[in-house]
């Protein structure tokens, strides 16, 4: 927690670049799918454009986190914490995703 | 007795107790809402049928997209006027940070709503069309008003009511209402079939409950389930005091046995309860007379040609009339799923359309699928143009997505109305149509057509809502659910607006630190929307 | 400022600023003051412990007799029109079993053990553990309470409707839980679902509960508590908050999705096609996974059986030292063994569910963390039994109890280790060998971890011993019926008996060939051999009811005339809570709390008594540096 008043107004500067980070990154997100000379990964949805979007949506939310959140002068506890239940969320969304991908047999019952 | 650290903090920690607390919930919330996208991850890569991709208009989302982070800023801000002792500052900071969570909600709002009007139906061979449903019209084209005088939405099913079979125990009473007050609007009665008799006392007589021709009504069924459950009452503890007394017979008569060898034999004598047991009545016949008309909701009604069951199992028997579900504006056709299931059995896709209902039985839609083809045809070309061809020189490197081939959406069906009907619609209304969904009165009953889809043909159908597919369900729930946290969150905010000037006179510090804690809930909840947005309204 | 009961010696309440008395129903019924929070969540919880054993007692009579009506003595309770309703010419039938079942496993997880466990012991004892005057949060506290209390309410008030309780298994599987009862016009008003609202505001209180217990752990500790000073009860408690903090919000997921389902007709786990009897093929849109249920269900399901291990293991862990004068046996292991046991538990979930037709890939990976997740149990349990070694054993009523559990919950851990491997869950899942080795686990195993707890603390709650007699009335034939009941079922699962019969197998019987169980068909033949036990297990769940009629007396007159304690500590603990007034009062401490040692100094040589306790301060020797911090413990 930024505690002087230099160390806050500094801040504010702050605040306002990730600001217009974060618009750039939402205008950047729209236009990357839906506007057909900037899809990646050849015509139509495919993994890449997940890929893209997550990771554009992941740089907007660790700036979020980082410096709206206070995470980036933030105690180790609190870093533990929250970055301990990401791990859990990736690891469950990992096993589910294994789970459903890996099943005894091949089942097609679409007949 | 005071709780230390909650406005100083620990000196071995350096944190508060409300900053754990909070980072805590928001742990907890990070697998909330990890569980719920975990299923739609779960949901997607397994579905078994043609997963909507960007189907949702972007405008509204990414609207709501900026105000959201507008106010992460703001609340921000408003923390930082709290630092800095200008309670003016924070008052104007959190009252745009509140104000746009309403105008966030209320975007919501409209986009729900759009969709919750919007109505969708898959036919037997796995067609879907899109449109929107509009009330019953006359032959003059005036609207047809039921007995509330509310219009009636075209998707009811139709029964001429002969008879009427109440479950005693289970009957529905505002549906039993409901029938009364429309047979009475038809100028009908429901009248007592029967006579209905019943012995109500152990070794009494046979009592006339309620004579033939008496009319139903909510007090009548009372009286009759009154009886009924008296007489369930009587007869199980006569049966339990019979089987008691027999199995103690039996395991007399046959010392050392196992119950389960004894069991078979060990039965009630019917012959001698029955004289004791009291009638139970289950079901009463009612007749309508003159049979009239009733209209049902398709999810209350399990309809027959013949006859039909009610939800809670009232039988209706009478002829099904034809109950088709009226499109008053079509305005999309789907054919993606159909071209799924014929790729599965190894039949030819363009075959399969070609033997659709929808092709057989609309004009229109034939039209709209030659239009379509040929549009293909051009973005085929210009996907060459951009791509090229593999080695061979013939097959292209990018086709067309399974969308773009087997899909007319709204604004496919718009540009068709446009290209050849000559459909005029000016710039405003294009934007609002980002909002509220296509014009139909804009455009016209040539862009979107009447078509009248027969109730044998529906296999099933919902307006655009959790029910129709996995992918509306978690997208309103996981929305839905974020939506609660806004409120929430604003609520919080707003209460240290409008009652913490007493805080901020008395103990500036400790309002600043609840602000900071709120704060960070807000930026979760900006947080999950950041990546909700994306998901839903992009992939 | 007004104490918890009159039996406060004359204290300086230096403290407290003024005097004020607190309203009756402030100070008993909405208190913020976390032993009475601690107190209601215990009596709540017990209650619905009866309620559930008295479920099961009813279902043991249609397993031992299934053609029999119910006797008097058992349906006394119920009310005519339920009976008509309910049951069959006196008989219990399936449907029935089946509502009890679910709602006996539902209510003793989520109503009993956990609210027993975590709510009441963790509630009282923690703060006074680690030196705070109070939770972190107490008006929060007081919310988890009613929440909790409500959401209780919410599941048992379904039994009087029309539809009944849910009854689709305390596991609630999709699709038959998102059809179950679904003849109920208004859905609002049906069994199912009502089970997940009432499931919805049970983790509401959970959640804000562990959030309670973990900030009060980290930041409310006494001046010179370090964390390795920390009573291993803390330590288990921080893991079990930590465990529902982080596990249970899938399984609300899953609640609320399972609630879209039945009131918004979606298809999150409906999968395509499906086809009841009732109405044909389902109205729906399909294309939903009952397997998500599953993973969303047991993401939960496997943490919350560490929930409900760990409170017992902390009371036990307190009073083994306590009785033996000696400290615990490796503690800085029993302290990492559970942190990793913490750790493991989240991710050994599936094998729960080895017969979903999932991939070698996925139930190795789940076989391997679960026999890995063994290690740190045993560790634990070792630690615990090596603790008696060479003890100065004094076998007060609470050593009798965690005496047992180590046996017991040393069988039910054992028994569990086979069900770790995918090829003996191809035998085993669904059968009497599951319910034997998890009763063996919480019954046997937890539940006398937490009596155990019960007779520890009685007198610092009350002031009074509780009745020794009675203890040992109430213990012998428990654990002698527990045996009874529960070992048995291990055989009987073995033979293939399924865990959800409503009849004991009776109908897989061939009548004519049962008597010498040799007849064509194989399995019949083996029902028929251990058909029989269920009898004798009956037997034992009822006369296990009887035993537990000296505990509630003890409970009860003790509190009026028990054996008055000597002192404040009158085991001679070595533990914060023991430093308070007996009662403790508002604020806890009467005087400036600081922690000089570990938690367990029991018999050292240099000390003139055979216990050191944490709060009292070393004397300076003559001429030299304070002898403070013997543990050399940091934080």
């Amino acid at each position: 927690m930024a505690d002087s008043i230099e160390a806050i107004q500094k801040a504010k500067k702050t605040y306002l670049l990730v600001f217009g980070a974060l618009l750039v990154g939402t205008v950047l997100t729209v236009l990357v799918a839906t506007v057909p000379a900037l899809d990646i990964g050849g015509h139509g949805f495919d993994i890449y454009d997940a890929i893209l979007g997550l990771l554009i949506a992941s740089t907007k939310a660790t700036l979020v986190a980082a410096i709206f959140m206070h995470l980036n002068h933030e105690k180790k506890l609190i870093y533990w914490v929250f970055f301990g239940s990401i791990f859990f969320f990736f690891a469950m969304g990992a096993l589910f995703a294994l789970a459903e991908s890996s099943p005894i047999f091949d089942y097609n019952f679409y007949k | 007795m005071e709780i230390p650290y909650i406005v100083n903090p620990r000196k071995d920690t350096g944190l508060i107790n409300s900053k754990i607390a909070i980072w805590l919930f928001l742990a907890s919330e990070v697998m909330l809402f990890g569980g719920f996208f975990s299923a739609y991850v779960y949901l997607r890569l397994g579905a078994d049928y043609p997963w909507p991709e960007r189907t949702l208009p972007v405008l509204p989302g990414l609207i709501n997209t900026f105000i959201l982070i507008g106010s992460s800023v703001t609340v921000v801000f408003a923390w930082v006027a709290l630092k800095l002792g200008n309670w003016r500052q924070f008052q104007i900071y959190m009252g745009i940070t509140v104000a746009c969570a309403a105008i966030f909600m209320v975007l919501k709002g409209l986009e729900y709503n759009v969709k919750f009007k919007h109505q969708a139906a898959r036919l037997h061979d796995y067609t879907i069309v899109e449109g929107h449903l509009g009330y019953q019209k006359d032959d003059k084209k005036e609207y047809v008003f039921d007995r509330h005088g509310k219009k009636i939405e075209e998707n009811m099913i139709r029964v001429v009511a002969e008879k009427v079979t109440v479950s005693v125990k289970r009957f529905h009473a505002p549906w039993v209402n409901e029938m009364l007050s429309e047979a009475k609007h038809n100028g009908s009665e429901i009248k007592l079939a029967a006579d209905i008799k019943a012995i109500t006392e152990e070794g009494g007589k046979e009592v006339t409950l309620a004579k033939a021709g008496e009319p139903l009504s909510l007090d009548l069924l009372g009286k009759i389930q009154e009886v009924q459950i008296a007489a369930l009452k009587h007869n199980a503890a006569l049966r339990t005091a019979a089987l008691r007394m027999e199995w103690k017979e039996t395991k007399k008569a046959n010392p050392g046995k196992k119950g389960w060898q004894l069991s078979s034999d060990v039965n009630i004598d019917v012959d001698a309860l029955s004289p004791r047991l009291l009638t139970e009545v289950s079901n009463v016949e009612f007749k309508v007379d003159p049979p009239t008309r009733f209209l049902f909701k398709p999810r209350d009604i399990k309809e027959g040609a013949t006859s039909s069951r009610l939800r809670d199992d009232t039988v209706i028997a009478g002829v099904m009339e034809a109950s088709p579900m009226v499109f008053h504006n079509l305005d999309a056709i789907d054919f993606q799923w159909l071209v799924m299931r014929a790729k599965e059995r190894g039949a030819d896709p363009d075959t399969a359309i070609a033997n659709s209902w929808l092709m057989k039985n609309s004009e229109f839609v034939r039209e709209a699928w030659a239009w379509h083809l040929a549009e293909n045809v051009k973005k085929q070309d210009e996907l060459n143009r951009r791509f090229g061809f593999k080695e061979d020189g013939k097959t292209p490197k990018e086709t067309l997505t399974h969308k773009e081939l087997y899909r007319i959406g709204w604004k496919e069906l718009g540009l068709m109305g446009v290209d050849t009907k000559q459909v005029k619609i000016g710039g405003v209304d294009k934007i609002k149509e980002e909002f509220m969904g296509p014009n139909y009165k804009a455009r016209g009953s040539e862009t979107y057509p009447e078509l009248s889809v027969p109730r044998e043909e529906i296999r099933h159908a919902a307006k655009f809502t959790p029910a129709w597919n996995t992918y509306y369900a978690v997208y309103f729930t996981i929305t839905g659910l974020h939506g609660l946290h806004v409120i929430g969150g604003a609520l919080v905010l707003l209460y240290y607006l409008v009652f913490g000037r007493k805080m901020f006179l008395s103990n500036p510090e400790w309002l600043a630190n609840r602000v900071e804690v709120g704060g960070l809930f807000w930026h979760f909840v900006d947080l999950v929307w950041i990546f909700a947005f994306p998901i839903f309204y992009l992939m | 400022m007004s104490a918890q009961a009159a039996a406060t010696s004359g204290h300086d309440h230096s403290h407290d600023e003024h005097h004020h008395e607190i309203p009756f129903w402030k100070k008993y019924i909405f208190s913020t003051d976390h032993k009475m929070i601690g107190l209601q969540y215990g009596i709540t919880a017990m209650l619905f412990l009866a309620f559930g054993f008295y479920l099961m007692m009813v279902m043991r009579w249609s397993i031992a007799y299934p053609h029999e009506p119910l006797p008097e003595w058992m349906s006394w309770i119920f009310t005519e029109n339920w009976k008509a309703r309910w049951l069959q010419d006196g008989k219990v039938t399936g449907e029935t079993y089946n509502m009890f079942g679910a709602m006996h496993g539902t209510i003793m997880v989520f109503l009993g053990i956990v609210p027993l466990g975590f709510g009441a012991f963790g509630n009282y004892i923690t703060p006074l553990q680690i030196g705070a005057v109070d939770m972190a949060f107490p008006k929060l506290n007081m919310f988890s309470y009613w929440i909790y209390l409500l959401g209780g309410l919410t599941m048992c008030a379904s039994f009087f409707m029309e539809s009944g309780a849910a009854k689709s298994g305390w596991t609630n599987y999709s699709p038959l839980a998102g059809f179950a009862d679904g003849q109920i016009v208004n859905q609002w008003l049906a069994g199912q679902t009502q089970w997940l609202l009432g499931l919805v505001m049970l983790i509401t209180s959970s959640l804000l509960g562990s959030v309670n217990f973990i900030t009060t752990i980290i930041n409310l500790r006494a001046r010179g508590m370090t964390w390795m000073r920390l009573p291993f009860f803390v330590w288990a408690m921080l893991v079990t908050a930590f465990l529902l903090l982080l596990a249970f919000p899938p399984l609300e997921a899953a609640g609320i999705m399972q609630l879209m389902d039945r009131v918004t007709h979606s298809s999150f786990f409906m999968p395509s096609g499906l086809f009841t009897k009732s109405d044909g093929l389902a109205d729906l849109s399909g294309g939903g996974s009952p397997l998500l249920f599953q993973h969303l269900f047991w993401f939960l399901g496997h943490p919350e059986v560490y929930v409900l291990l760990l409170p017992a293991i902390a009371c036990v862990a307190e009073i083994i030292p306590v009785n033996t004068r000696k400290p615990l046996w490796g503690y800085k292991s029993m302290v990492f063994s559970v942190l990793i046991l913490g750790f493991l538990s989240f991710i050994v979930w599936a094998h729960h569910m080895y017969m979903t037709g999932m991939g070698p890939a996925v139930s190795t990976f789940f076989q391997t963390t679960t026999v890995l997740i063994s290690i740190p149990s045993v560790i634990i349990i070792t630690a615990l039994l090596i603790s008696l070694w060479g003890g100065s054993i004094r076998f007060t009523p609470p050593m009798l109890w965690a005496c047992a559990f180590i046996p017991m919950f040393g069988i039910g851990g054992l028994t569990g280790l086979p069900l770790a491997f995918n090829l003996v869950g191809l035998h085993l899942h669904d059968t009497y060998y599951v319910i034997g080795h998890f009763h063996y686990v919480v019954a046997p195993g937890i539940l006398f971890g937490l009596f155990a707890g019960v007779y520890h603390w009685y007198p610092k709650i009350t002031g009074r011993y509780m009745s020794g007699f009675l203890s040992h009335v109430h213990f012998w034939p428990s654990l002698v019926c527990m045996n009874i009941i529960f070992f048995p079922m291990l055989t009987q699962g073995m033979a293939g008996f399924h865990r959800r019969w409503y009849n004991g197998g009776d109908a897989y019987l061939d009548k004519a060939t049962a008597a010498t169980a040799d007849g064509a068909n194989v399995f019949a033949n083996t029902v028929a051999q251990n058909i029989d036990l269920n009898i004798v297990m009956s037997y034992g769940a009822w006369i296990l009811a009887v035993a537990q009629i000296p505990f509630v007396i003890n409970l009860f007159c003790s509190w009026k005339t028990g054996r008055k304690v000597e002192s404040d500590n009158p085991w001679d603990a070595t533990t914060l809570e023991w430093a308070t007034p007996t009662p403790p009062g508002h604020g806890n401490f009467t005087f400036d709390v600081a922690v000089y040692r570990g938690p367990y100094e029991y018999s050292r040589p240099d000390c003139e008594k055979d216990y050191y306790p944490q709060w009292q301060a070393p004397k300076k020797p003559i001429g030299g540096t304070p002898d403070e911090t013997e543990d050399k413990g940091h934080h």
